[in-house]
């Protein structure tokens, strides 16, 4: 598979997912109306445009957001780290034929990165603090080269604007969960044979965020792979990427910053080593990616 | 008879569809080649521009290594005045090995080796040879995708009639091809 087949097909998965997420969006909103008691076509009115605008909000904002809640500011080209980190950032974009990300810094004691933006020509990779000074310029370049193949994939979309769509799925589902377990009794003195609806529209207020969460970390964590991949291939130095993962790994935050929104769009999960693996992992574990790397 | 209109115009928009994809494939693919071309001319512009600076900066220093200051003013004027991508690449080769002597007999110099302006350009020389690298590098995947889609099929008839032929890829230089080591 080439280059261009892999960005087709993430394409089409991101596409794939987006409406994935808008339909359960929407269906979320639907059932939260009916166990209210809404007629179906007024949840409907409501619903469609609300889940629609909500993506689309996601969208619009989602660079600002992300960089908001990892409280990241624009690298400083007077200090020398982040002049060189700037640097290659610019590298691996000509390495990647990608126009150049802005490069932005997070104050953290930490090594992570991320990237994030809607398309390649507004995107943005940010680095921690902790990994300008802990990481040497082989492994800063390996992580780079991570960061700019998932920009290359269209990874990027795909993460920021379903972190934003998880987190309104969960909200609305806990929203609709609390009514109903305890306001709820409008729509069963209605209606008397409406019994099992109710108890469809609890097992949905449960579910969906669980199933707009696993088919999202699914996808997340084999992007993880495809990106070490794929950037072991921009940087032609599989080894940079998995010293610098090795760094990471024994590097453990004993005060995680951060949001947890923004998790699963960093190279490493900031909260705990991802070390087993779990269906509740948004990374694969490091050490299966340390020797999938060595392996190369 | 309406169903065997129908099929036709589908056959036929499928039929078109399909030229346009593979046309337009490979000319996307060409002008990515040229992209990067003209992505490495810029870098090495830049380059020799970066070069008479340097050379100012640490005239002052070495008295005594005016061989090492030449051969760099020299590899400099022949990427100036080359033609060819190919005296291009030569003569970068030539810069970057006068270049890795210059930054070595630098390693004497302690005065110099503190000097702010120095250590500056010695950064954004190492950037911009870097950049060198990464673009010649993103070339030749450029034209490894080209050569793919006009070899395999169906993409090989089509560039028969366009009368594209397979490009060249830009040989990299043993040194350059080499990872940095680093030990801990």
């Amino acid at each position: 598979m080439t280059v261009e087949d892999q960005i087709r097909k993430n394409k089409r998965d991101t596409a794939f997912v987006c409406i994935f997420m808008l339909i359960l969006l929407f269906a979320v909103i639907f059932v939260f109306g009916f166990a209210l008691g809404f007629p179906p076509i007024f949840s409907m009115a409501i619903g469609l445009p609300l889940s629609v605008i909500y993506v689309l909000a996601s969208y619009s904002f989602s660079v600002q957001s992300v960089l908001s809640a990892a409280k990241a500011r624009p690298a400083d080209p007077r200090r020398r780290e982040e002049k060189l980190f700037m640097y290659k950032v610019e590298e691996m974009a000509i390495a990647a034929g990608l126009p150049v990300p802005k490069a932005y810094v997070q104050d953290s004691s930490d090594i992570n990165a991320f990237a994030t933006g809607k398309k390649p020509e507004d995107a943005v990779i940010c680095v921690t603090t902790g990994a300008l000074q802990k990481l040497n310029a082989e492994e800063l370049e390996g992580v780079m080269g991570h960061e700019m193949s998932h920009i290359l994939d269209r990874d990027i979309l795909l993460a920021t604007v379903t972190v934003g769509v998880v987190g309104a799925i969960a909200l609305i589902s806990e929203i609709l969960l609390r009514s109903l377990l305890w306001g709820g009794g409008r729509g069963r003195g209605r209606n008397e044979g409406g019994g099992w609806l109710i108890i469809i529209a609890i097992a949905f207020a449960i579910f969906a965020p669980l199933f707009s969460r696993l088919a999202y970390l699914f996808i997340s964590r084999r992007r993880e792979y495809l990106a070490d991949a794929n950037g072991a291939y921009l940087t032609r130095n599989p080894e940079g990427l998995a010293r610098a993962l090795e760094k990471i790994k024994a590097d453990l935050p004993d005060d995680p910053k951060g949001s947890p929104t923004v998790a699963p769009l960093y190279i490493a999960n900031p909260f705990k080593r991802s070390l087993r693996n779990s269906v509740w992992s948004t990374h694969p574990p490091i050490d299966e990616r340390i020797r999938r790397l060595r392996a190369m | 008879m309406i169903g065997i209109i129908i099929l036709a115009v589908i056959l036929v928009l499928l039929v078109i569809s399909f030229v346009a994809y593979y046309y337009n494939k490979i000319i996307r693919l060409e002008n990515r080649i040229d992209n990067s071309w003209a992505q490495i001319d810029v870098q090495l512009k830049r380059r020799a521009d970066l070069i008479p600076n340097l050379v100012e900066s640490v005239k002052g220093y070495m008295e005594h290594e005016k061989g090492v200051l030449e051969n760099v003013t020299k590899a400099r004027s022949a990427l100036m005045n080359a033609g060819t991508p190919r005296d291009n690449i030569k003569a970068n080769n030539q810069l970057t090995s006068a270049l890795k002597t210059l930054f070595a007999v630098a390693e004497n110099y302690p005065t110099l080796k503190a000097n702010e302006n120095f250590l500056q350009l010695q950064d954004e020389l190492t950037h911009t040879e870097d950049k060198i690298s990464y673009a010649r590098q993103h070339y030749n995947d450029s034209v490894l995708a080209f050569n793919n889609a006009i070899e395999t099929f169906p993409g090989r008839t089509f560039a028969r009639r366009m009368g594209k032929k397979e490009k060249q890829m830009l040989e990299i230089p043993e040194e350059a091809r080499e990872t940095p080591k680093v030990s801990f």
